[in-house]
């Protein structure tokens, strides 16, 4: 069977028509489509031409604090994120939970707002609030049968309310040293921030590659009435896969905290958007059952290379989203798989 | 009465009032005509209508209307229209309706031409109506005799001005320094970094290594000024945010290299981060418009032409459409303003209308 790095298959045990379908589709070429290494070649050509046009990008100083660190919450996000829409499903919620697990971190510890110090307590609730607002998603999707773009649209925003009521519209700033030092405290001379993230990525790449779990998400989103009939827990499956996004966001919610040192309800302004433009680009399909953890990492890296280059450019701000927009079309155009499927929505 | 009572009791009420007149959206444009009846014997309703609870600024604006409500003892309502205009101007008419028009109003409206139905509105029922920040340059409350009392704005140009020549001043006059603008299409953005442009004219030692937008955001501001750092590195002696948000988000940027305190950040906005910011010696300065002040005098100019305390058509045109002065914050004030502002809030001369008429507005 072919298998790259980049273009992970659901293995036999999955027992799926679909992937299988998929998985052999390549290999009739004799060879890795240019389709499926387009992501990473855009990255690597981009990476390239930044070098050329300014050398400082590969300084040492710019790879950790100007595209590791920025990419460290991207990428936490984009791990949740791409579970689901592999599915073929979808969580904007991700702002709502966001708001709401950097407010419990804020509230919880040493804070400007009340006297509160129960330190690691904070990240913590912060991380089972996360977990249990997914897990909310989840269950509001399967169990009522609500369409997960509904469903977490709501959750989005009752988390948004939540954030709001509870902290009064106002911010809030986290003054706990040992939470702020989770941003800044450097191991090997790069930020612990950046380590968190990557093995977040370790993690949801071995959920992905090496259990059950990580089977049944290529299963369902390749077709879900044939993962069903094939004995696939789907129901079980897509409420832990919401869950476990819902993981994700409070990881990324703790770290937002950090970076920043303060809660609002606006911190997480504009995540969402960026989380599925890097899993897009990164050649995960939208319509689910294709692309993975490998590819959220380089649509990720992607992003963030390009905000980074943008900067080191001295592009002007006023043609920057233009650049942006062609680059993720351009992006997506290399990476789109065309002849596999007949219809484009 | 004592004034926690007060204060649940008109809790209540406003939450009935928001859903009575989420039931008389439709009817509101209709009856905003109606007779006004019982004017004289039913104490007025305050109304603000502000933006969002969401956010710093417009949750300290509700507390200064609220504080002001408390101390003249009337109910008062705060409506928000969620960045939502249609739901802005509709919430006002309904409430015009529900009240009868016994009622006066405080609005930041949402966008620019909001301003012309709710001030037509309330011309029309016979409101006193103060606003803030946004209005068509062609509408002049001397047009509404004598119920548009006011329309105040900030001077963005002056106050981006104000923070670039102390910037500079922290800079020794001399080096590079990087700015961060908000939204491209913002009026406040565009005027903020026209101050900066001007007073960079008359320094030509100071240098702008670069300009960039961070959409008015911490996180966005966190990263460009991260990579700012590795591009330009030491030659960054300041930096310029055209908020304070932003400006919080590229000092944090700065503490993870360990620069926070060495390269100077200035900003708009007073939020609270920034303060103990200035108070740590990490910004320079920032520039308050004040949103309790703005919360409570906008009621109160209202509240006193309803009254008959004074006669807005015979007020001069500089009460009627002006930039109001703003509170600076700088290492020299930060201890008292704290103090002041931030760890309890400040008693305010309500009765004191024009005391902060800093010039007339400019259009062009």
């Amino acid at each position: 069977m072919t298998s790259t790095w980049l273009s992970p298959r659901a293995g036999p045990a999955a027992g799926s028509a679909a992937p299988k379908w998929r998985a052999l589709a390549p290999s009739r070429f004799g060879a890795i489509g240019l389709a499926e290494l387009a992501p990473l070649l855009v990255l690597v050509g981009l990476c390239v031409a930044l070098g050329l046009l300014n050398p400082s990008f590969f300084s040492f100083r710019n790879l950790v604090w100007g595209v590791a660190n920025s990419a460290a919450i991207p990428l936490i996000l984009a791990m949740g994120a791409t579970f689901i829409i592999l599915m073929g499903s979808i969580d904007l919620s991700i702002e709502g939970a966001l708001s709401v697990g950097t407010m419990i971190v804020a509230l919880l510890c040493a804070n400007d707002s009340n006297a509160n110090n129960f330190g690691w307590w904070g990240p913590l609730l912060a991380l089972i609030a996360c977990t249990a607002l997914g897990l909310a998603n989840g269950l509001v999707h399967v169990v009522l049968r609500i369409p997960s773009f509904m469903a977490t649209l709501g959750v989005w925003f009752v988390g948004l309310g939540i954030g709001t009521v509870a902290l009064g519209g106002s911010e809030i700033r986290v003054l706990d040293r040992t939470i702020r030092s989770i941003a800044f405290e450097r191991v090997l001379a790069f930020p612990l921030a950046v380590w968190i993230a990557a093995a977040m990525f370790f993690f949801a790449l071995f959920l992905e590659r090496k259990t059950r779990f990580g089977r049944y998400i290529y299963a369902i989103g390749g077709g879900e009435d044939i993962a069903a009939l094939s004995g696939v827990p789907v129901k079980r499956t897509r409420i832990l896969a919401f869950a476990l996004a819902g993981f994700f966001n409070g990881v990324a919610a703790v770290l937002a905290a950090a970076q920043l040192g303060q809660a609002n309800t606006t911190i997480a302004n504009g995540r969402l958007f960026m989380t599925v433009t890097a899993v897009v680009v990164g050649g995960t399909s939208l319509s689910g059952g294709w692309g993975g953890i490998a590819n959220s990492l380089i649509g990720v890296l992607i992003v963030a290379v390009l905000a980074n280059g943008m900067v080191l450019l001295g592009i002007s701000p006023y043609v920057h989203e233009t650049v942006q927009g062609l680059m993720i079309i351009a992006a997506v155009a290399l990476s789109v798989r065309r002849g596999r499927s007949l219809i484009v929505k | 009465m004592d004034s926690g009572r007060n204060n649940s009791r008109s809790d209540q009420i406003s939450r009935r009032h928001l859903l009575r007149s989420a039931a008389v959206l439709g009817a509101g444009a209709f009856v905003g005509g109606a007779p006004l009846t019982a004017r004289a014997a039913a104490p007025p309703t305050l109304v603000t209508s502000i933006r969002s609870l969401s956010n710093p600024y417009h949750a300290v604006w509700k507390i200064g209307a609220e504080a002001f409500a408390k101390s003249v003892g009337l109910q008062h309502v705060t409506l928000v229209t969620e960045a939502n205009s249609e739901k802005g101007i509709s919430d006002i008419r309904a409430m015009i309706a529900k009240t009868g028009g016994d009622m006066v109003l405080n609005v930041d409206p949402n966008n620019t031409p909001d301003a012309r139905p709710i001030v037509e509105a309330c011309h029309k029922a016979k409101v006193y109506v103060v606003t803030w920040w946004n209005k068509p340059a062609d509408l002049h409350p001397w047009d509404f005799n004598p119920y548009y009392i006011s329309h105040i704005e900030f001077d963005g140009v002056t106050n981006g001005g104000y923070i670039t020549e102390e910037l500079f001043k922290a800079m020794g006059d001399d080096g590079g320094f990087v700015a961060l603008g908000g939204m491209i299409s913002d009026s406040a953005a565009i005027d903020r970094r026209k101050g900066m442009m001007d007073a960079l004219k008359k320094h030509p030692k100071v240098q702008l290594l670069d300009f960039q937008t961070a959409d008015w955001q911490s996180q966005k501001a966190f990263d460009v000024t991260s990579s700012w750092l590795t591009r330009f590195g030491d030659k960054i002696k300041g930096v310029w945010a055209a908020n304070d948000d932003m400006g919080v988000g590229a000092l944090e940027a700065l503490r993870a290299q360990g620069l926070a305190g060495k390269v100077p950040v200035v900003g708009i906005d007073g939020i609270k981060a920034a303060v103990e910011a200035v108070k740590a010696g990490e910004f320079v300065c920032t520039v308050t418009s004040d949103p309790y002040w703005q919360g409570g005098i906008g009621l109160s100019m209202a509240l006193e032409a309803l009254q008959g305390k004074f006669d807005p058509a015979k007020e001069p045109k500089i009460h009627r459409e002006f930039n109001a002065r703003t509170v600076k914050i700088t290492r020299d004030n930060v201890e008292e303003y704290i103090k002041t502002q931030v760890d309890s809030h400040p008693t305010i001369d309500w009765t004191d209308l024009w005391s902060r008429v800093a010039s007339p507005i400019v259009y062009g």
